[in-house]
């Protein structure tokens, strides 16, 4: 059980992923997940200031590899103004996080029909402050970062019921320290970026026991191939690892590299796009 | 253990009755980033499934195909995809086809595409009664799985048939009965109860919102800390514009450290169900329930109110202490703002 970040060890624990050493991926089944897993990678190494870690030429050429002409991410709207994520059709609202978030990376936000994107969101907020996946689904604190960092992103969180949605998140934070999802569920690494980051959009993030989570994700860091995992004790992921890492950034740990909770990139990236929204991080402590 | 039947079957590049179809490898031209070392099973399956692919291919074949990736990888959505396309061109008997997604539901029940499979069947058999059974079964499995609740939310509406939804209260009660503390059941209910349109018999809205009431104390009564049955009793409040004084008699014994004495334990009030015996008292929710009537009060409640919120953060709920010291904050400010 450690109390220190082991950054080394989470360093050579993605390294081995990206195939440095003959290491058998047990988590990764399929290219649909390589995207993701060179994401959440890379935005995991950034944060610890090993951006370098990996072979950049290599990450470009495979994103662009899997570059699609035809593709329209506008298309992809639905007529309730609920985005599908592919042509399979399958609707959520991280899907229409996913084309706010790039259409906004590429600047193409006026592209977007606004109010119809709004409308789908107004209508996923349930009668706890919460968002779902989908209107009438259950709240749900992924869906809730989604839908709220939309806002976020579209100028858009005046319609946000806050005082429920806050308590909601508040609420979130269990005991132990750790944060759950949904009321009386476990709680779940993953969790401290996608509560953190709507408490941070929302400027409300001194609410959380920042001590008490911290506790919680560095005792979910494997210290033999390191790695964070869900909770303390099972098999560390690379999902995990960056989110526990995300939430690290945004409670302030040492020598950690800001974080972008709307976007889930390093906020000097950001910023230099002219992006940056009014979220609120905690202080970064030197030590 | 018994093995899947493709482990038994020879690689598709083996099989001659596959020879006219030419594999298509994944790395073309790039050397690949983090390489998986997919099993050769996979690889061979994946390969085949471009080849069919690119020539178009729609055939009984290609049901098996698929189906083979998606028993070895049912998050491959490309091969959803096409395996729904197929069974549209090749016009197969859909009932077939959901009995087979029967048995895959129950396996990847975290799978967003076997989900999504399966609303894309129904809405072409148009057949959702069975599908009500098949849901209640998984959820036996696992019984706050997101992406069920969600398809049953689904069916319901999108076929918005009475017969269908007139089971449904009957269906959470039992699911409470269960556990009481599952979040996705209470959900589901002021789902059907309040979001979902007027049905017919509901008419009367007042006495809808008597039943709920009566039904979320009962179960508050008998596991008092279930975050999810206040946030119940919470959301109807809002919903039918119902102060929370008015619960004021109901909920002020939870929110005491004793059970309140000298009551016989037969008499039963149905309006101010009290907490069972062994409830750890004061219950959380019911420390911030008298707060917010205190704080909706104003005036001089707003010291109740703020002693209510100090006991939380110092006390009974010592981990939200900054969040109970905003509430203190903030109606602070109202009083001054009142004062002034």
């Amino acid at each position: 059980m450690s109390t220190s970040l082991l950054v080394p060890q989470h360093v050579a624990y993605i390294r081995a992923l990206s195939g440095d050493s003959k290491h058998e991926l047990s988590y990764d089944l399929s290219a649909h997940l390589r995207m993701n897993a060179v994401y959440w990678s890379l935005t995991a190494l950034l944060i610890m200031g090993h951006g370098d870690a990996l072979d950049r030429d290599e990450m470009i050429d495979f994103v662009m590899s899997c570059w699609d002409e035809e593709a329209d991410i506008l298309s992809l709207q639905q007529p309730s103004g609920s985005f599908a994520g592919d042509a399979f059709g399958e609707t959520d609202t991280r899907f229409l996080y996913c084309a706010v978030n790039a259409l906004s990376l590429l600047g193409k936000l006026d592209k977007l029909d606004v109010e119809k994107t709004v409308a789908y969101i107004r209508r996923c907020s349930n009668f706890d402050g919460g968002f779902g996946a989908v209107a009438g689904a259950e709240s749900h604190a992924s869906r809730v970062f989604v839908c709220i960092a939309s806002l976020a992103i579209l100028d858009r969180l005046d319609e946000v019921n806050q005082p429920t949605l806050f308590w909601w998140l508040s609420e979130r934070q269990l005991p132990n320290g750790g944060l759950n999802g949904r009321p009386e569920k476990l709680e779940d690494v993953c969790y401290s970026f996608w509560v953190l980051s709507a408490l941070s959009i929302l400027n409300k993030l001194t609410w959380i026991d920042s001590s008490k989570l911290e506790a919680f994700i560095l005792s979910a860091q494997n210290t033999e191939s390191g790695g964070i995992s869900d909770r303390p004790g099972n098999m560390p992921d690379v999902f995990h690892t960056i989110f526990g890492l995300a939430g690290l950034s945004l409670l302030g740990y040492p020598t950690l590299v800001d974080l972008d909770p709307v976007y889930c990139m390093p906020t000097s990236i950001i910023e230099n796009m002219g992006l940056r929204k009014g979220w609120k991080a905690l202080q970064r402590r030197t030590s | 253990m018994d093995l899947p039947a493709e482990e038994e079957q020879p690689l598709y590049s083996q099989r001659p009755e596959w020879a006219d179809v030419v594999p298509l490898e994944q790395y073309e031209s790039v050397a690949p980033l983090a390489p998986i070392f997919y099993t050769d099973e996979y690889r061979d399956a994946t390969n085949y499934f471009r080849g069919i692919v690119k020539s178009g291919e729609m055939s009984p074949r290609v049901l098996e195909l698929t189906e083979n990736i998606i028993r070895q990888n049912p998050g491959h959505y490309s091969a959803w995809q096409y395996r729904y396309k197929t069974l549209m061109a090749l016009k197969s008997p859909l009932d077939d086809e959901l009995q087979l997604m029967d048995e895959l539901a129950i396996k990847h029940l975290k799978t967003y595409q076997v989900w999504h499979h399966r609303r894309l069947l129904v809405q072409q058999t148009r057949n959702p009664g069975p599908e009500l059974e098949f849901i209640a079964n998984s959820l036996q499995v696992d019984t706050k799985n997101y992406h069920t609740w969600s398809y049953r939310q689904w069916i319901l509406a999108y076929f918005n048939d009475d017969a269908l939804w007139s089971h449904e209260l009957d269906f959470v009660e039992s699911m409470l009965e269960s556990d009481v503390r599952n979040n996705s059941a209470w959900h589901h209910r002021f789902f059907v109860v309040f979001q979902s349109g007027v049905r017919n018999g509901d008419e009367d809205r007042d006495a809808v919102v008597r039943r709920e009431l009566a039904f979320v104390k009962e179960r508050i009564a008998i596991a008092p800390n279930n975050a999810s049955a206040w946030n119940y009793l919470r959301g109807m409040l809002d919903h039918a514009k119902i102060p929370y004084c008015e619960l004021q008699a109901f909920v002020l014994p939870y929110s005491l450290p004793q059970p309140p004495l000298g009551t016989p334990p037969e008499v039963v009030d149905l309006e101010s169900p009290l907490p069972s015996k062994n409830s750890q008292l004061p219950c959380v929710a019911a420390v911030e329930f008298m707060a917010d009537i205190h704080e909706a009060a104003g005036g001089d409640d707003l010291v109740t109110a703020t002693e209510l919120w100090k006991s939380l953060a110092n006390e009974h709920d010592t981990i939200r202490k900054r969040y109970w010291e905003y509430r203190i904050t903030e109606s602070l400010k109202t009083k001054s703002a009142g004062d002034g």
